[in-house]
């Protein structure tokens, strides 16, 4: 493992407690009918890879193969069970944007709450701010609480705000399905942007042509288990194969 | 911390906005409810069930220990759900978690001081004269925020692992309510039984204040101490806890 790599796995394996019952009530009612009270499950076994600086690599896989337990580890929200997570530089997620809007606040107030979550500062956004509505293109409605607006509008604007953080690694679930194919287009370009500007990009999508288009590495995850590391190409053959 | 603050700052923003931005009267509720609760309490001791001389009018007595009282028992509710509520956050991206806490418990500070400006009024309309002591009120409400912040990291942690903590705390505030000085005086209390407020920091901040804002004279310092002493450990024992807790977070939330 060399320095050179933004994030490295070695050997990762990540355990979940399912059947966590959340009462006491539920745990003594588990506990009478026999149930099992922990369930142990394996998100993720013994997956070791490492990615270098300007990399951009998809993340593939059924449902519940692990991809988001592997993002949620690059993200730096949850700690692996055993083996070693290493990440380097800022990680920016643009996982199900907008986690941090709240709806009976303005566009204005979210651009401010959404990007100090991503870890900008007050003084950046303000400065920044223009650019911001600039590119969501909803100037007229920014000071309109944000439940008033349509899921496409709310995705621009958290978009917009997520592609002004700068990022050194920049992580992406599945986001690219909402918004027309315009706002699509142009976050494609902006991901380019980013591509070009080195910044190293970790894409997960069911969508395989936007892997294909986007990508120059695939990581295939089948049960938790790393099945295919290597040229995008053969990566997704492999994984439309086992579908 | 300091790299925080823009974001606690907008997340305690989010908070005072959020709650007021849907209903007519706002803000006002925030003055409003602290003070009908305690026109019915004074109502109800001093005409239903009398308490001999208290030195001040009821009223002011009460509210003294009401709004200290209404703060903890709100803002550590608050805290309570606060992981919870933010779990999509918590979910998704990193920052220290106690930023939730922190945030959710300056929002119900904003509360508390705003409310306050109905107990000045209160001050002025019984003509309780004003001294130099009440500005120690200001020392005495941050040790009661160390000792709630203590608190709120405490049963935010562990009410996001068991749901119980937080039926189990309402029952406990409950209780805990009684046997703090808000409703009367120390000296109601059965001698044997007063030891109680001794290590009941809650009744040692209610007493201070009350010694400074109308008693006119310094708190019990011994007492006080003790109530600091005790905020301070339960304080830095919860955020160990909390920050041992906090890797787990993501996977039960």
């Amino acid at each position: 493992m060399t320095s050179s790599n933004v994030i490295s796995f070695k050997s990762v394996d990540k355990f979940f407690y399912l059947h966590h019952q959340k009462t006491l009530k539920e745990f003594v009612q588990a506990m009478f009918m026999r149930q099992k009270t922990l369930e142990h499950v394996k998100a993720l076994e013994d997956v070791s890879f490492s990615i270098a600086p300007g990399e951009s690599v998809g993340i593939i896989g059924r449902n519940g193969a692990g991809k988001s337990t592997l993002l949620k580890l690059i993200a730096g929200v949850s700690q692996p069970s055993k083996g070693q997570v290493v990440v380097e530089g800022r990680v920016s997620p643009l996982i199900e944007l907008g986690a941090g809007f709240h709806p009976e606040l303005t566009g204005r107030e979210n651009v401010f709450l959404n990007g100090v979550i991503m870890g900008l500062s007050e003084e950046y956004i303000k400065e920044k701010f223009d650019e911001i509505v600039g590119f969501s293109e909803i100037h007229d409605y920014i000071d309109t609480p944000v439940k008033y607006y349509s899921s496409g509008m709310y995705m621009r604007l958290a978009f917009s705000v997520a592609v002004y953080v700068d990022p050194q690694v920049l992580l992406i679930d599945e986001i690219f399905s909402v918004g027309d194919a315009g706002f699509q287009s142009k976050c494609m370009k902006k991901m380019n942007d980013f591509k070009k500007k080195g910044v190293t990009i970790i894409f997960i999508s069911h969508s395989t042509p936007q892997v294909q288009a986007f990508c120059d590495r695939v990581l295939y995850l089948e049960g938790g288990k790393l099945a295919f590391d290597g040229p995008t190409e053969e990566g997704i053959a492999l994984y439309l194969k086992q579908l | 911390m300091f790299k925080y603050w823009d974001l606690v700052k907008h997340l305690t923003l989010r908070e005072i906005k959020a709650r007021y931005k849907q209903s007519f009267l706002g803000l006002f509720w925030v003055i409003l409810n602290p003070f009908f609760q305690m026109l019915i309490l004074s109502f109800v001791f001093s005409n239903i069930m009398r308490f001999p001389d208290l030195g001040v009018p009821y009223p002011v007595f009460l509210y003294a220990g009401l709004l200290p009282w209404i703060y903890f028992n709100t803002a550590l509710g608050a805290s309570t759900d606060v992981l919870i509520n933010n779990s999509p956050l918590i979910k998704k991206i990193y920052f220290p978690r106690e930023i939730l806490v922190l945030s959710s418990l300056l929002a119900k500070t904003f509360d508390f001081f705003l409310s306050s400006i109905l107990f000045i009024a209160l001050l002025l309309f019984f003509k309780i004269t004003f001294t130099w002591y009440m500005l120690m009120f200001i020392p005495i409400f941050m040790i009661q925020f160390i000792f709630t912040y203590g608190l709120g990291l405490l049963l935010s942690s562990l009410n996001l692992f068991y749901r119980d903590v937080q039926f189990l705390f309402n029952l406990i505030l409950t209780m805990w309510f009684y046997l703090t000085p808000v409703l009367y005086a120390t000296e109601f209390f059965p001698q044997e039984y007063r030891w109680i407020f001794k290590i009941n920091p809650m009744s040692v901040f209610i007493n201070a204040y009350r010694q400074v804002l109308l008693g006119g004279s310094m708190p019990n310092w011994g007492s006080l101490f003790i109530g600091a002493a005790i905020s301070v450990f339960l304080f830095t024992a919860s955020y160990m806890l909390f920050k041992r807790l906090e890797g787990a977070f993501a996977d039960v939330a």
